[in-house]
């Protein structure tokens, strides 16, 4: 199983933002869905051991995020909607290397392996020619894509993207699910509002409430969503 | 503000970050150590000068004009509180040492990838670990506060715009209560998206 949730608790403060979410999804590409405040961004910051259980258990790809974290930090790369708040070095190229520097330090990667695997990000992922640019003046889109090849870089198992599309305009968003979606060997989980992208996905999971709602075929979990909007 | 990193092939893009560093270090503190003598200014941009030619990622001069004509409001802050309490001739000398050392400086950065700076701070930093101080960590935490000045600069303008379309006053008070809690978030933000390179 690659997420596996027992009636798990996350407090934000004085709130109760997850309220005994249980789930077990073993599926490459994972929707996940509901409303502003439904727990969904709490969920992929839980997933990625950014914020703790106050009750539960929690498994991701077999790891608990609590006690196992540098192990999961290995396997997991995040991708947040904010694509300022991931730039960490001042130009494009760098930024990208920086992903590698604790892989760098833990495989005694080289320098030559480094700057390979850095170009190839940067192909990939259509940057090539911004490499020697400031990040901070790329557009929204450029800078998703540099998050997303600063992401990819290190060659997660599983990805985990919170409202990747939330800050780019339609082609854009686009682009970055597209890039999201292929399959590279990678595991996704997509906490998203954009529903045309959640049915893309193999799996979907509603969040309502701080509870999971439903899972399951996204044109059903999508439709169900869409008819509780309605009400 | 300063620029950052430009390509370039210059002997000092060629030197290894490490020994660039100090170079520089030593260049900085020389002119800072320079007396408040016309001599003395006129060393501070002579050597201010030859710097910027050995490390020009383009035009040398046109870079160094660039740089200064960056730094025009620290200079006129500079400039104007030594005049009322020193005079001119002093106020003067002691604004161009300045200035140069604060140019010099700034070379560093022109001509050294963050990277490399992080690499080589990192291994000059590695004897504070017989005071369980983590090298890697401080390197890091100087190339973030570097990278981050871009962001902050943002954040001042996003402020002030929210400001100007809602009509509100220009103020002190106005001004740092928005810019700080935004300065926190992306702190907050930034902290995660480094946790989740793997950063600990």
């Amino acid at each position: 199983m690659v997420i596996s949730l027992r009636d798990v608790v996350v407090r934000l403060g004085e709130v109760d933002a997850l309220r005994g979410a249980t789930l077990d999804v073993d599926a490459r590409t994972v929707a996940v869905i509901g409303e502003n405040g439904s727990g969904k961004s709490t969920f992929a910051r839980l997933l990625a051991g950014l914020v703790p259980a106050a009750s539960g258990s929690v498994r991701v790809l077999g790891l608990d995020p609590a006690r196992d974290v540098a192990e999961l930090r290995r396997r997991v790369a995040v991708i947040f909607s904010n694509p300022d708040a991931q730039i960490v070095m001042p130009t494009v190229a760098e930024d990208v290397a920086f992903s590698l520097r604790p892989q760098r330090a833990r495989e005694k990667l080289s320098k030559d392996a480094t700057a390979a695997r850095v170009t190839d990000a940067l192909t990939r992922f259509g940057l090539t020619e911004l490499a020697e640019r400031p990040a901070h003046d790329l557009s929204g889109g450029q800078k998703q894509l540099l998050a997303l090849a600063g992401a990819f870089v290190r060659e997660p198992e599983l990805v985990i993207a919170d409202e990747p599309t939330a800050y780019l305009d339609a082609r854009n968003a686009r682009l970055v699910g597209d890039h999201l979606l292929a399959d590279t060997g990678h595991r996704l989980v997509l906490a998203t509002h954009d529903l045309t992208l959640a049915r893309r996905c193999d799996v979907a999971v509603l969040f309502a409430d701080g509870r999971v709602r439903s899972t399951g075929d996204p044109a059903e979990v999508v439709s169900e969503y869409e008819a509780l909007l309605t009400c | 503000m300063l620029s950052l990193f430009r390509p370039g092939t210059s002997p000092l893009h060629r030197m290894l970050a490490g020994p660039k560093l100090a170079l520089l270090v030593v260049l900085v503190l020389t002119v800072s150590l320079l007396p408040t003598a016309p001599w003395g200014a006129a060393v501070a941009a002579a050597t201010c000068v030859i710097a910027y030619l050995f490390g020009g990622g383009m035009p040398a001069l046109l870079l160094l004009a660039r740089q200064t004509w960056a730094l025009k409001w620290v200079i006129a802050f500079m400039l104007i509180g030594q005049l009322i309490f020193l005079g001119p001739v002093p106020a003067v000398l002691n604004t161009v040492r300045v200035t140069a050392a604060v140019l010099l400086a700034a070379l560093l950065a022109l001509t050294t990838r963050v990277t490399d700076l992080l690499d080589a701070l990192e291994r000059g930093l590695a004897p504070l670990r017989t005071v369980r101080v983590d090298p890697a960590r401080v390197a890091l935490m100087l190339t973030v506060t570097l990278s981050t000045l871009p962001v902050m600069g943002r954040i001042a303008h996003d402020v002030r715009e929210a400001q100007r379309a809602r009509g509100a006053r220009a103020g002190v008070r106005t001004f740092a209560v928005p810019y700080l809690v935004m300065a926190l978030k992306h702190a907050d933000e930034l902290g995660d998206a480094l946790a989740a390179r793997g950063v600990r």
